[in-house]
């Protein structure tokens, strides 16, 4: 691969796609492997993040310190009410009411203003984990092999992407946030009770802070189960009536309704369980009980200072007790937090257990540590090849043996099934042979770069992809290619006649949609021709099954191909007898081996197998179609 | 910034919240001893809840007098002991509720939706009515939840109230003061706030958009080397995202800060006039102001949620409430012995003023194999959707065997008819049970007939595990010839009466459509069969062709014959069926030979 004109290979401990685009290196790779609370810490303290959350911890700190110095003088002026009870208008005691009201007042605007700051950094944090985390899974898709993406369904992608990448940013905010806001909102008024009551009376509340980190724990891993249900039960919903939908005219036709609808409910009412199970372990949640608990006891607790049952070395009077019952009041709200910001947490865990088991999986890791950049003339050969998917026992193509000159067209035919597309989809290296070699001009594929080896082979595949875009941006496909030679490649491949009937020409958007239209099979099929004019390769595969509507456009898909195929070594996978019968040479597939190959000619003679298409079809005897091409 | 359809569908309605009460109520029904229960258990908490501040205030005061004070604080003990068991009876109830809710409405909401014609889903996308039945179920029984929680809250605002208003009235009247002030505060952010949502959530459907495009091209991809060009783009869309956002965010950080500011001032207010006023319950007061804001703070910071919650459950109603077209006017059991077929004076149109069919009038004989061919949108696929009551027909009467096809039960029908479509749908499911929807309770052995019946099962056994390999979504792990078999198999294990087949002539290679061919000829011995007709062979072996323009009948009669008469036919035959032919196939080798 090239990168900036500098030659550059992938060391496997890169972004896998990454450094291709001028990346460093991948931070993460390590972490990934070590599971998703270290990955996770990683992406909270990775480069100018940690200042955030710095930032964050000291606003959000002091911002609670303020608010337990509300609770304090709240107290203060309670008592010093009580304690001048009746001569609250002598103006030297109702200055002091005033400076106390100050006070409360000037910390009730300080708290909100130090929160504010510190949730702004916190927010910022959270999108950057989200942004962040969503451009590492999406690079990794990237780097991915074919054989990965073959077996992903795009709704489980979406999901991992879009959703489960979201935790990230609900994990920080508001959850990983209020458990800070919680953590600092118990800490502090303890500390304080401590400081400024009878410090005996903090034994209370700090015994409840202990019981809460110790409860909080299991509650976690009590709730691990039921959120990663959660999570896949609803991916499962969401494909399983994907599907329904989509084929609900087979559906119909089946009159499976019904055993859409079970299915469908059978995967809700898992949800639906999965959903009562958190609700009654949240339900349970025992700190709730002994914070009001608590609360009681150190009511108790300060009444017995008070009346001098238990001897202190400050006196407690009532205010005080008011103070000190507020701040026990005020682990409320951190107690509730905790409740479901946990449950956030969890979620976030298992969403990032998702991403991290899509992203270990391997990367496309082709050796091309030989690989130099050569130009292909278009010689291909075929050395006994044999080749096995991953994960699976059944070689999909035995002992392949063939070879292709340059400019030569190769039809290859055979039942369905029978390990066609697979074939041609080793010689751009999409898989990798398991046995034998397959060599282009003598070389062995791995002598290529895949950037060299790609660039100049060219694929036209069975249902042809086009994007959303301009028709323009689909011939072009990126390369810097001007109109006139957009133009030149839609005539070369018969496609520009149907172009131009649209009122935007080469503009057309395709796709769904108001301003788009949908082209049809042959049409697509002529966009993807025009295509390869424009990429110009040396090798040409046309994965050709789609079926021309009339016979007119087959003519045309006809010019086209003979056209593209000119000079180019052109494997053809075809159902169309007009093009095996005029292939230079055609290879019969049968369960991954080639029986038979040989011209048309050769093989009305040799092979039994390819006779009986063209005399079945045609109901002509053997002997006229052997004398007339003769 | 692109947006994506966020608009209406034709089916939504405007419900007023009165109707729209009435038709959540009934949902509620089969819970009404749960919800009673968790009212119930609201109701006390609340009233408990409140009591802790007045007991306290009691104890404080009478703190002298020893006997009361232990019966004082043993009596809050077992208060907090009963609230917490009265938290537990309400939460775990009403998550059972919420789960029950969300199942009903997930079921009836996906019942409607099967149970609407083709029309239906030609106009709205399969994302959009996922999104409807899935989430925006979900999100009406949050709404459900933040409902329950928040009544509760408003009534423990009240009943905080009273005894603020008997111990203190004027007092009580100052903090009662703050509350316009929270209200509008509330909703003044609300506007932005959902404006600001909307954008955030059509920022991620354009990361979700993006991401199934280029997943679902990901071969093109590699094989042109894009992958670069797409990173780019990701990194806009996915900045986008993040800037949208964090707007939102940032916006959403303002409405917490300014309602403690709030709470803030009040309570420096209570200080200072409580100051004043000499109250002896200025511990009551301030108590209770911390006890008011919470469920303030609650309502206000659910209220966005609570409105998408309502306008999730218009949605959903809109959805289940959407007019079905197909209406059978009889439920009776079809049983089709002959399988003759009467069309008579047929009149049908996808929308009004534009009839495909004006009184068409077509019959087939019992045990007839007829083939339509004709233009593109000259009707033939209509002809056969109307057959098998996917759209409904606007006059005219249709009969089998003597009997209105709208008189049969519907499902009835439909399992009488074997209808291959055009474009075959494979399930992610083992291939064994992909055939096995053409007959559910089919055994393996079954399977594997039907399959060598439809071209041969060699390639059955080349699979990675056979019968019970998972084909993926849409069998993209199959190609698209097996996919056709796997169609034509689960049609043949069906064994309907008539066959109504949409011919398609890709995909599959010459040798399996030979084979395919045999089993055809095989299978429609014997049972009326209906072929939207693309193969040459298959307008050489059929009873009879018609030929089809504009909705009618132009031409009639058997391959030969309509050769002969060289009229339409003729011409259709040069348009479609040629290149099937011989002599095509050796003319392209002239081509050849002048392009080189």
């Amino acid at each position: 691969m090239t990168f900036q004109g500098k030659e550059l290979e992938i060391p496997p401990d890169y972004y896998e796609k990454g450094v291709e685009f001028g990346l460093e290196e991948d931070p993460f790779l390590r972490v990934r492997k070590k599971g998703s609370s270290r990955w996770i810490i990683k992406h909270l303290f990775h480069k100018s993040n940690k200042f955030l959350v710095i930032f964050w911890l000291i606003f959000m700190i002091t911002s609670t310190i303020a608010f337990s110095q509300l609770v304090v003088m709240l107290g203060d002026a309670v008592d010093y009410v009580i304690t001048n009870f009746g001569n609250i208008f002598d103006p030297s005691i109702y200055k002091g009411l005033i400076r106390y009201v100050l006070l409360i007042l000037a910390w009730g605007i300080i708290r909100p203003v130090l929160g504010m700051v510190g949730n702004f950094s916190r927010e910022l944090l959270a999108q950057r984990m989200e942004r962040d985390g969503r451009h590492e899974f999406y690079l990794n898709l990237l780097g991915k092999s074919q054989n990965f993406h073959d077996q992903q369904q795009v709704g489980e992608i979406m999901a991992r992407t879009a959703d489960d990448v979201r935790m990230l940013n609900y994990m920080v905010s508001p959850a990983l946030a209020l458990i800070g806001e919680a953590i600092a909102s118990l800490v502090i008024p303890i500390v304080t009770i401590a400081l400024k009551y009878p410090p005996q009376l903090a034994i209370i509340p700090t015994a409840f802070l202990i019981f809460l980190i110790f409860y909080v724990q299991k509650y976690f891993k009590r709730l691990g189960p039921v959120t990663r249900d959660l999570r896949t039960n609803f991916g499962e919903m969401n494909s399983v009536l994907n599907q329904t939908l989509s084929g609900i005219e087979v559906v119909k036709g089946l009159t499976l309704e019904e055993h859409e609808t079970k299915k469908y409910l059978s995967k809700t009412r898992a949800y639906r369980d999965a959903l009562i199970r958190q609700g009654i372990i949240e339900a349970k949640y025992l700190p709730i009980l002994m914070m009001s608990l608590i609360v009681v006891i150190g009511l108790g607790h300060g009444i017995l200072i008070n009346l001098g049952y238990i001897p202190t070395s400050h006196s407690l009077e009532i205010g005080g007790i008011i103070g000190y019952v507020s701040l026990l009041v005020s682990l409320r709200r951190p107690t509730f937090i905790s409740l479901w910001t946990f449950q956030v947490m969890r979620y976030a865990k298992s969403a990032s257990e998702r991403l991290l088991e899509m992203m270990n999986e391997e990367a496309e890791k082709l050796d091309t540590s030989r690989g130099k950049s050569l130009e292909i003339k278009g010689k291909v050969t075929f050395e006994n090849v044999s080749f096995i998917y991953p994960k699976s026992k059944n070689a999909v193509l035995k002992n392949l043996n063939f070879e292709v000159l340059p400019g030569q067209t190769v039809a290859i035919v055979g039942t369905t099934g029978s390990g066609k597309t697979t074939c041609t989809k080793l010689v751009s290296r999409l898989y990798d042979v398991t046995t034998g070699e397959i060599l282009i001009d003598g070389r062995s594929l791995q002598e290529y770069t895949l950037e060299s080896l790609r660039s100049q082979i060219s694929y036209i595949e069975q249902d042809v992809f086009l994007y959303a875009t301009t028709i323009f941006e689909n011939i072009s496909f990126g390369r810097v290619s001007s109109m006139d030679e957009v133009v030149k490649a839609a005539k070369d491949a018969q496609a520009y006649d149907f172009i131009m009937k649209y009122p935007n020409e080469f503009q057309t958007k395709i796709g769904e949609g108001e301003d788009s239209v949908q082209l049809s099979g042959g049409e697509r099929q002529r966009i993807a021709i025009a295509r390869a004019f424009i990429s110009n390769p040396k090798i040409l595969i046309l994965d050709d099954s789609t079926s021309a509507i009339d016979s007119a456009t087959e003519d045309k898909i006809q010019h086209a191909m003979q056209k593209v195929a000119e000079g180019r070594t052109t494997f053809i996978i075809t159902h169309r007898l007009s093009q095996i019968r005029w292939a230079d040479k055609i290879l019969v597939f049968k369960r991954g081996e080639i029986i038979a190959q040989g011209t048309h000619k050769e093989l009305l003679k040799t092979s039994e197998e390819y006779r009986k298409i063209f005399l079945k079809r045609f109901d002509v005897p053997l002997e006229v179609l052997i004398k007339e091409d003769a | 910034m692109v947006w994506y359809g966020l608009g209406d569908e034709d089916y939504d309605r405007k419900y007023s919240d009165k109707v729209l009460i009435q038709r959540v109520l009934p949902y509620f029904n089969p819970f009404k001893k749960k919800l009673l229960l968790v009212i119930g258990c609201l109701f006390c908490s609340a009233l408990l809840g409140s009591l802790v501040p007045f007991i306290g205030d009691l104890i404080l005061n009478g703190k002298d007098n020893q006997t009361l004070l232990i019966v004082f604080l043993v009596g809050l003990f077992l208060l907090t002991g009963l609230t917490y068991i009265l938290n537990y009876v309400q939460w775990s109830n009403s998550s059972k509720i919420i789960g029950d809710l969300i199942l009903n409405l997930q079921k009836d909401a996906h019942k409607a939706v099967l149970n609407q014609d083709m029309a239906f889903f030609d106009k709205y996308p399969v994302g959009k009515l996922l999104s409807r039945i899935n989430s925006d179920t979900t999100s009406f029984a949050d709404m459900a939840n933040i409902l329950m929680e928040s009544s509760s809250s408003l009534l423990v605002v009240i009943i905080i109230f009273i005894p603020m208003f008997i111990f203190n009235w004027k007092l009580a009247l100052i903090v009662l003061a703050s509350f316009p002030l929270v209200l509008i505060t509330a909703l003044s952010f609300r506007k932005a706030a959902r404006k600001r949502s909307l954008q955030g959530q059509q920022a991620l459907s354009n990361v979700n958009a993006f991401v199934n495009e280029s997943m679902s091209g990901i071969q093109v991809m590699k094989t042109f080397r894009q992958e670069k060009k797409m990173y780019e783009q990701f990194n806009e869309v996915n900045a986008q995202s993040f800037r949208v956002n964090l707007r939102r965010a940032l916006l959403l950080n303002f409405i917490f800060p300014t309602l403690t500011l709030i709470q803030g001032i009040v309570i420096a207010a209570v200080a200072y006039f409580g100051g004043i006023l000499s109250s002896q319950n200025l511990y009551l007061f301030i108590q209770s102001i911390w006890l008011l804001f919470f469920p303030l703070f609650s309502i206000s910071a659910f209220w966005p949620q609570f409105q998408s919650g309502l306008s999730a459950a218009e949605r959903l109603f809109s959805l289940i409430d959407a007019e079905r077209e197909v209406h059978q006017t009889q439920e009776n059991i079809c049983v089709i012995q002959e399988g003759a077929i009467d069309i008579d004076n047929l009149t049908f149109g996808y929308k009004e003023n534009s009839n495909i069919f004006d009184t068409f009038c077509l019959n087939v004989k019992p045990g007839e194999s007829l083939a339509i061919v004709g233009h593109t949108g000259a009707g033939k696929s209509s002809l056969a959707k109307i057959l098998g009551r996917y759209y409904e027909f606007q006059e005219g009467t249709i009969t089998m065997d003597g009997v209105d096809i709208r008189d049969f039960d519907l499902e009835c029908l439909r399992s009488q008819i074997g209808f291959i479509p055009q474009t075959p749908f494979l399930w992610a499911d083992t291939l064994e049970n992909n055939v096995k929807y053409g007959k559910l309770d089919a055994t393996k052995e079954e399977v594997m007939d039907a399959l060598e019946l439809a071209g041969g099962s060699d390639w059955v056994e080349d699979l990675p595990h056979g019968l019970e390999t998972d084909v993926g979504e849409r069998g993209k792990v199959l190609s698209m010839g097996q996919r056709q078999l796997v169609a034509f198999a689960r049609i043949l294990l069906k064994d309907p009466r008539i066959f109504i087949l949409d011919e398609a002539t890709a995909s599959v290679d010459p040798f399996t459509e030979t084979r395919i061919q045999e089993a055809l000829e095989q299978t429609l011995q014997g049972r009326t069969s209906i072929i939207i007709a693309h193969r040459l062979w298959t307008v050489r072996k059929v009873n009879r062709i018609i030929v089809l323009e504009n909705g009618k009948i132009v031409e009639e009669g058997n391959h030969e014959e309509l050769m002969r008469q060289g009229g339409k036919y003729a011409d259709l035959y040069n348009t479609y069926f040629k290149h099937q032919s011989l002599e095509y196939i050796e003319e392209i080798g002239k081509i050849k030979t002048m392009v080189e």
